[in-house]
C-alpha cells in the first residue's frame, strides 16, 4: 500500500512538473492526465488491505465472509467515477486545444497570453 | 410540494432528451428548456416559503432506498433553499437574457446550461463529500464548455486556462475527499466530526478546504478566472460570477465544521488579503468585464472571510446570517446586473461607456447596481458591513477591519470613477443598438428584488423609524413626477421641505432647533433660487430633497445606525448633485472618495460605541454614554473631512466650483455644517463624562490652522467660487475652534458663527450664482464694474463680506467679539493671535472679490447685462433681512443661544437689555449699529451739502488721470491681484497637502500596477501560482 501511495504521489508530482515545464498544449494536457492517474492510484491504494482480493463478488469470494475477504470497496467505486470524470475533462481540454490550434495555428501556451493584467 | 430531487432528475432527463426534442424544432426544445428552469425556481420558491414563513423543519432526502451513510443523502433547509432560490432565479433570468443566443447556438449549449444549473442544485443540497466532488465536476465541465458559447480566440484561450487551473484545484479537492474518508471512515458530512482528524489526519481536511478555497479564486492564485470574466459572453459570466460562486461558497460553508480554528484564522486572513488586493489591482483596470471580475473575486474573498470569521468567533446565527447573507445577496444581485448591463453596452473600455447616456433608464439601473455594489445604504451590503465592523471591533481584529475598509474604499473608487466616465465623458454620435426586452427584463426583476430585500432588512431587521425612509421616498417621488415642469417641481420641493420641518422637528429651544433652521428652513429658502432654471433635467430635485432630508434626519436620528444611514444618503445625494456640473467628473470622484473615507472612519468609530438607550434623538441621549477615545478620534476625523478641515480640504475647491452654481450654496451653507453637527454631538458626550485626554485642545489647533490656511488659499484664487470655497474652509475653522473651547461662551460664539456663516455664505453664493449666470464666467478678472448693472447683487455681497469680516456693525462683529472673548477667557492666546491674523487675511480675499467683480471698469462685453433674475434676488433679500435683524437686535439670537448652551454649561454671560456682558467686557449690538449708522450718515450728509454739483462722466472719461485708457483691462487691476503677497510668502505657497494626496494617489496606482504584473497571461504561471499558494498556506497553517 505504501509503495502504491508513493507511486501515486510521484506521478502526481511528475504530472505537475510536466504541466509547468512543457510549453506544448497537448503535453500540458498529458501532464494533467498524469496528475489524474496519480490521484487515482492514491485513491485505490488508500482502500487497500493486505492479503485481500478485489471487491468483486465472484467464485473466489465467500459470500458470507465477503467483508473480511475483500479490500475496502468504496475507494474502488470512487476511482471508477473519478476516472470517468477525468476522461471527460481530458477530452474537453483536447477539444479546446484543437479549437485553439485552428484559430491560431500554434500549440505553444506562450502564444495565448493576450489576456492579462 | 415537490420533492426537490426532481429538480436534479428532471434537469438530467431534459438534458438528455433535449437533442431529441430539438429535432422537432428549436421552439420545442426551448420550451422544454425554459419550462425546466422555471420548474426549478417554483419548486425551490415553494420550499423556501415553507422553511422561512411556515417554519417547516429541514428536509432530508435519502436516495436508493437506504438512509445515510449507506446512500447519498440530500438536505434542503432554510439556508439551502435561500441560496438555491437565488441560484435558480439567476439561472432562469440569465437564460432569458441569452434567449437570442440560445435560438441560434447549437443544442449542446442548452444542454450544458441545464446541466450547469443542475450541478449547482446538487452541489448545494448534497451531504456526501464524494458526491460533492462529482457535482463540482459536473458544474465545472459544463462551465468550461459554456465559456465558448461565443467562440473566439480570447474566450478559447481563457477557457483553456480556466480548465487546467480548475482541474488542478479539483484534483486537490478529490485528494482531500479521499483522505478525509481514510481518516474518518466516512464520506457523509453527518458522520464526520472534526475530532476524527489529528496530526496527519489534518492533511485531509486541509486538502479539502484548500481545493474548494482555490475555486473561490483567492488572490494571487486567480489569474485564470479573471481572463474568463473578461472574455466570455456576459450572460454566461453572470452565471459564473454569481451562481457558481454561490454554490462553491456554500460547499465551503458545509465543510466549515470540520476545520480547526487555526485554519479559520488563516482563511479569514486570506479572504481579506484577496479583498484588499483585488480591489487595489482593480483601480488600474479599464476593461469593464475584467474590472467586474476583480470586484467579484474581491467580494468572494470578503464573503469567505466573513464566513470563516463569524464561525471562528461563534457569532450568533442571526448576526452571521445578516453579515454573510447580506454580502452574498448584495454581490449576487449587483454583479449579475452589472455583467448583464456590460453585455448590453458592449464597450471594452469604461471610458467609452458614455454611450449609455442614450438609454437613460438603463443608466439609472446601472447607477443603482453600482451603489449597491459599493455597499451603500439601503442595499444589503451596507447592513452587512455595519454588523461586520461591530464584530471586528468587538473581537479587536483591527488589521482585518482596516483592510476591509480600505478595500471598500478602493472598490467604491473604481466603481464611482466608472460612473463618472459614463455620465461625463464626451458622447460621440454613435447610438446604442436597440435593447431587447429579453435583456432588460432580467435586469428589472433583479433590481426589484434588490429593493425588496433592502426594504425588508430595513423594516424587519432594524425596524427603523419611518422618517429614515424619507430620503428614499423623496428620490422615488420626484422620479415619478419627473414629467412635470421644473418650476412646479421646485415649488413641490419647497412644500415638501416645509412639511418635513413642520411635522418632524421639535420646536423647543435646543441645538436641534438651531440646526433645523439651518438645514431645513435654509434649504427651503435656497431652493427658491433654483426656480430660475428653465429645465433642470431629471433627478435634480430628487437628489436635492434626498440630501436635505438626509441632513435633517441627522438631527432627529434615534440610533447610531439611523444617523449613519442618513449620513450616507446625504453623501450619495451630494455626489450626484456635484456630478451634474458640466466639468464635474474629477471633482465628483475626489469628493466621493474623501467622503466615503470619512464615512468609513465614522463607521469604524460607531463600531466602538457603547449601546445607547433608544429613546429620542441621539443628540439628546448621547450625554448619557461615555464615548471611548478611539471612537472619538475616528469619528472626528470623519466629521472633519465633511467640514473640509486642513488636511482633507482638497476636495472643496473642485466640488464647490464645479457643482452647478445654484447648488453650491447648499454645500457651503448647509452640507458643510453636518460635520460641525457631528463634532457637537461628540462634544456633548465629552463634556458630560469626565474625559481622559483633552482631544479638543488639538482639535482647536486644527481649527486655527484651517482658518489661516483657508484664508491664504482663498486670497490667491482667480475663480470666485474657489475663493468662496476656501473662505468656507477658513470660516469653519473658526467654528471648530469655538466648539473645541468646550465653554459656555465658546459654544455661544460657535453656534452664533454657525448661524451667521450659514446666512452670509448662502446669500453670497446665490449672488455669485446670479453674476455667473449673467456673465458666463467664474474668473473674477474677466468681470469688473458690475456695480452699475447689478446693484442688488452688489449690496448682497457687500453686506455679506461685512458680515464675514467682522467689522461693525453687522453680526460678524458680534461673533468675532464672542470668539475672542471666549478664547481669551480660556487662555488660548496663541490661537486668538492666529485668528486675528486670519481675519486680517480674510480682508484681502473679500476685498479682492468685491473689487474685481463689482468695482473698477466694466468690460465691453458686459455693457448690456442685467441684474440677477428675480428668483436669485428673493433668497438674497430674505438673508439680508435675517442678517440685519440679528445685527440690529442681537438678543434675537444671543438669548436663545444662551438658553441652548445653558443645557450644557453654566452661563458665563449676563444679558441685560441690549448689553451682553462677559467676564471681559460688554457688547451692545444695538448701540454699535446706531453709532456706525451715525458715523456713516454724518459725512454722507456733509458731502451731499458741500458737494452738491456732481457731474456724471462716461466710463473712459478719466481726463484727470492724464492718460487715455485703451481698454477696461488696463485700468482695472484684477488679474493675479495679490502676486506680491504670493511672492512674499515664498516657500509657504507650495501646495504641500495637494502634493501629499497626489503622492498617495500615484503611490496607490503604482502599487496596483506592480501587483497586477502577477497576472502575466500565461496559463502555466497561473498553475504555478496555485501550487505555490497551496504550499504557502500549508506552511502558514503549520499543519
Amino acid at each position: 500500500m505504501i509503495f502504491a501511495l508513493i507511486l501515486g504521489f510521484a506521478l502526481l508530482l511528475i504530472g505537475i512538473y510536466g504541466m509547468l515545464s512543457q510549453k506544448n498544449l497537448i503535453k500540458i494536457v498529458i501532464g494533467f492526465s498524469i496528475v489524474d492517474t496519480g490521484v487515482h492510484i492514491i485513491i485505490v491504494s488508500i482502500g487497500y488491505l493486505r492479503n485481500r482480493t478485489a471487491p468483486i463478488l465472484n467464485s473466489v469470494v465467500d459470500l458470507g465472509k465477503a467483508a473480511q475477504q475483500v479490500v475496502d470497496p468504496i475507494p474502488s467505486v470512487l476511482v471508477l467515477t473519478a476516472i470517468v470524470i477525468g476522461l471527460a475533462v481530458t477530452a474537453l481540454m483536447l477539444t479546446f486545444v484543437v479549437e485553439l490550434y485552428k484559430k491560431r495555428n500554434s500549440l505553444s501556451i506562450d502564444d495565448y497570453q493576450e489576456l492579462k493584467w | 410540494m415537490v420533492n426537490p430531487i426532481y429538480i436534479i432528475i428532471l434537469s438530467l432527463l431534459a438534458g438528455f432528451l433535449l437533442s431529441i426534442f430539438d429535432k422537432g424544432g428549436r421552439k420545442l426544445s426551448l420550451t422544454v428548456f425554459y419550462s425546466v428552469l422555471t420548474f426549478n425556481v417554483f419548486v425551490i420558491a415553494d420550499w423556501f416559503y415553507r422553511f422561512a414563513i411556515l417554519g417547516v423543519s429541514t428536509l432530508t432526502i435519502n436516495t436508493a432506498g437506504f438512509s445515510a451513510p449507506l446512500s447519498i443523502n440530500l438536505q434542503l433547509g432554510m439556508l439551502e433553499s435561500f441560496v438555491l432560490l437565488f441560484a435558480n432565479l439567476a439561472g432562469l433570468l440569465s437564460a432569458i437574457y441569452l434567449i437570442k443566443k440560445f435560438k441560434e447556438s447549437k443544442i449542446s449549449s442548452l444542454i450544458l446550461y441545464l446541466i450547469l444549473i443542475m450541478g449547482v442544485n446538487g452541489l448545494v443540497m448534497t451531504r456526501d463529500l464524494f458526491n460533492m466532488f462529482v457535482f463540482l465536476e459536473i458544474l465545472s465541465i459544463s462551465t468550461f464548455a459554456l465559456t465558448i458559447l461565443t467562440k473566439n480566440k480570447k474566450s478559447l484561450s481563457a477557457g483553456f486556462k480556466y480548465m487546467i487551473a480548475g482541474g488542478v484545484a479539483s484534483t486537490f479537492f478529490l485528494l482531500g475527499v479521499i483522505f478525509v474518508y481514510y481518516f474518518s471512515g466516512n464520506l457523509n458530512l453527518e458522520f464526520i466530526s472534526s475530532n476524527d482528524f489529528t496530526n496527519y489526519g489534518l492533511i485531509g481536511v486541509f486538502l479539502l478546504a484548500i481545493g474548494i478555497f482555490i475555486e473561490l479564486k483567492p488572490f494571487p492564485a486567480n489569474g485564470w478566472a479573471l481572463d474568463v470574466y473578461e472574455s466570455v459572453n456576459s450572460g454566461i459570466v453572470a452565471i459564473i460570477a454569481v451562481v457558481n460562486s454561490a454554490a462553491i461558497i456554500f460547499v465551503l460553508y458545509k465543510i466549515l465544521p470540520l476545520l480547526p480554528t487555526v485554519y479559520l484564522s488563516v482563511f479569514t486572513g486570506m479572504g481579506i488579503v484577496t479583498y484588499i488586493f483585488s480591489n487595489l489591482v482593480g483601480i488600474r483596470q479599464s476593461n469593464p468585464k475584467r474590472l467586474l471580475g476583480y470586484s467579484s473575486v474581491a467580494q468572494m474573498g470578503l464573503l469567505a472571510a466573513s464566513l470563516f470569521y463569524t464561525t471562528k468567533l461563534g457569532v450568533s446565527q442571526n448576526i452571521s446570517f445578516l453579515i454573510a447573507g447580506g454580502i452574498f445577496i448584495n454581490h449576487f444581485i449587483a454583479k449579475a446586473l452589472l455583467f448583464w448591463i456590460a453585455g448590453i453596452v458592449k464597450k471594452n473600455n469604461i471610458k467609452d461607456w458614455s454611450v449609455l447616456r442614450n438609454n437613460i433608464p438603463l443608466l439609472i439601473l446601472f447607477g443603482i447596481s453600482l451603489l449597491a455594489l459599493s455597499g451603500l445604504p439601503p442595499f444589503p451590503g451596507f447592513w452587512a458591513k455595519w454588523e461586520m465592523v461591530k464584530v471586528f471591533v468587538g473581537s479587536k481584529y483591527y488589521i482585518g477591519l482596516s483592510a476591509i475598509l480600505v478595500g471598500s474604499l478602493l472598490e467604491a473608487f473604481y466603481l464611482f470613477r466608472w460612473f463618472g466616465y459614463t455620465t461625463k465623458n464626451k458622447l460621440n454620435k454613435e447610438t446604442m443598438e436597440q435593447v431587447q426586452f429579453s435583456q432588460i427584463f432580467p435586469i428589472i426583476v433583479f433590481v426589484l428584488i434588490l429593493f425588496f430585500t433592502s426594504f425588508w432588512i430595513m423594516t424587519n431587521v432594524y425596524s427603523l423609524n419611518y422618517f429614515n425612509y424619507l430620503p428614499l421616498v423623496a428620490i422615488f417621488g420626484m422620479f415619478l413626477i419627473s414629467f412635470l415642469r421644473s418650476k412646479v417641481k421646485a415649488i413641490i420641493s419647497i412644500a415638501a421641505v416645509v412639511l418635513y420641518g413642520y411635522f418632524l422637528f421639535p420646536l423647543g429651544m435646543s441645538i436641534q432647533l438651531l440646526f433645523g433652521i439651518i438645514f431645513i428652513i435654509g434649504s427651503g429658502i435656497v431652493i427658491i433660487s433654483t426656480i430660475n432654471r428653465k429645465n433642470t433635467g431629471k433627478g435634480f430635485y430628487g437628489f436635492l430633497l434626498m440630501m436635505i432630508f438626509g441632513m435633517g434626519n441627522l438631527i432627529i436620528a434615534e440610533s447610531f445606525l439611523a444617523f449613519f444611514i442618513n449620513w450616507e444618503f446625504m453623501t450619495i445625494a451630494a455626489y450626484l448633485l456635484i456630478l451634474r456640473g458640466k466639468r464635474a467628473k474629477i471633482p465628483a470622484i475626489v469628493f466621493i472618495t474623501f467622503s466615503l473615507a470619512g464615512a468609513y472612519f465614522i463607521l469604524a468609530g460607531f463600531g466602538y460605541m457603547p449601546n445607547i438607550a433608544n429613546n429620542g434623538a441621539i443628540i439628546n441621549t448621547i450625554g448619557t454614554i461615555k464615548i471611548p477615545l478611539m471612537a472619538m478620534i475616528l469619528m472626528i476625523i470623519g466629521f472633519l473631512v465633511k467640514s473640509a478641515s486642513f488636511g482633507a480640504h482638497i476636495w472643496i475647491p473642485g466640488a464647490y466650483a464645479e457643482a452647478e452654481d445654484d447648488v453650491t450654496p447648499f454645500f457651503s451653507s448647509m452640507f458643510s455644517k453636518t460635520g460641525i453637527f457631528g463634532i457637537i454631538l461628540l462634544a456633548i458626550s465629552f463634556i458630560k463624562q469626565t474625559p481622559d485626554f483633552d482631544l479638543f485642545y488639538w482639535l482647536g489647533w486644527l481649527g486655527a490652522i484651517s482658518a489661516i490656511v483657508g484664508a491664504f488659499l482663498a486670497t490667491f484664487q482667480e475663480d470666485v467660487k474657489k475663493l468662496m470655497a476656501y473662505s468656507s474652509m477658513s470660516q469653519l475653522g473658526y467654528i471648530i475652534v469655538s466648539i473645541s473651547l468646550l465653554s459656555h461662551l465658546g459654544w455661544i460664539s460657535g453656534l452664533y458663527l454657525t448661524l451667521n456663516h450659514f446666512m452670509f455664505k448662502a446669500m453670497i453664493f446665490i449672488a455669485i450664482a446670479g453674476v455667473i449666470y449673467r456673465t458666463g464666467t467664474r474668473q473674477m478678472y474677466k468681470m469688473g464694474g458690475l456695480i452699475k448693472k447689478m446693484p442688488l447683487s452688489f449690496i448682497t455681497v457687500l453686506i455679506g463680506i461685512i458680515a464675514i469680516s467682522g467689522v461693525p456693525p453687522l453680526s460678524g462683529f458680534g461673533s468675532k467679539w464672542l470668539l475672542y472673548n471666549s478664547l481669551i477667557e480660556k487662555g488660548w492666546f496663541l490661537q486668538a493671535g492666529v485668528f486675528f491674523f486670519a481675519s486680517a487675511v480674510s480682508f484681502l480675499y473679500l476685498y479682492r472679490m468685491i473689487h474685481s467683480i463689482f468695482l473698477g471698469q466694466m468690460k465691453y462685453e458686459h455693457q448690456n447685462i442685467k441684474e440677477s433674475p428675480i428668483w436669485y434676488l428673493i433668497p438674497q433679500v430674505i438673508f439680508i433681512i435675517g442678517i440685519m435683524a440679528i445685527s440690529m437686535y442681537p438678543n434675537l439670537i444671543i438669548q436663545p443661544l444662551n438658553t441652548i448652551v445653558g443645557n450644557y454649561f453654566n452661563s458665563s454671560i449676563v444679558i441685560d437689555g441690549y448689553n451682553v456682558t462677559s467676564s471681559l467686557g460688554y457688547w451692545n449690538g444695538n448701540m454699535v449699529m446706531y453709532v456706525t449708522m451715525g458715523v456713516f450718515a454724518v459725512p454722507l450728509i456733509l458731502l451731499l451739502l458741500i458737494n452738491g454739483r456732481t457731474q456724471t462722466v462716461k466710463q473712459f472719461n478719466i481726463v484727470y488721470a492724464a492718460e487715455r485708457p485703451e481698454s477696461p483691462q488696463t485700468t482695472h487691476f484684477a488679474h493675479n491681484m495679490f502676486s506680491h503677497y504670493y511672492k512674499a510668502l515664498g516657500g509657504l505657497t507650495k501646495p504641500r497637502i495637494q502634493s501629499f494626496w497626489n503622492y498617495v494617489s500615484e503611490g496607490t496606482n503604482s502599487l496596483a500596477g506592480l501587483f497586477r504584473q502577477i497576472y502575466s497571461g500565461n496559463g502555466q504561471t497561473y498553475i504555478l501560482h496555485i501550487i505555490l499558494y497551496i504550499v504557502a498556506i500549508y506552511f502558514i497553517m503549520g499543519v
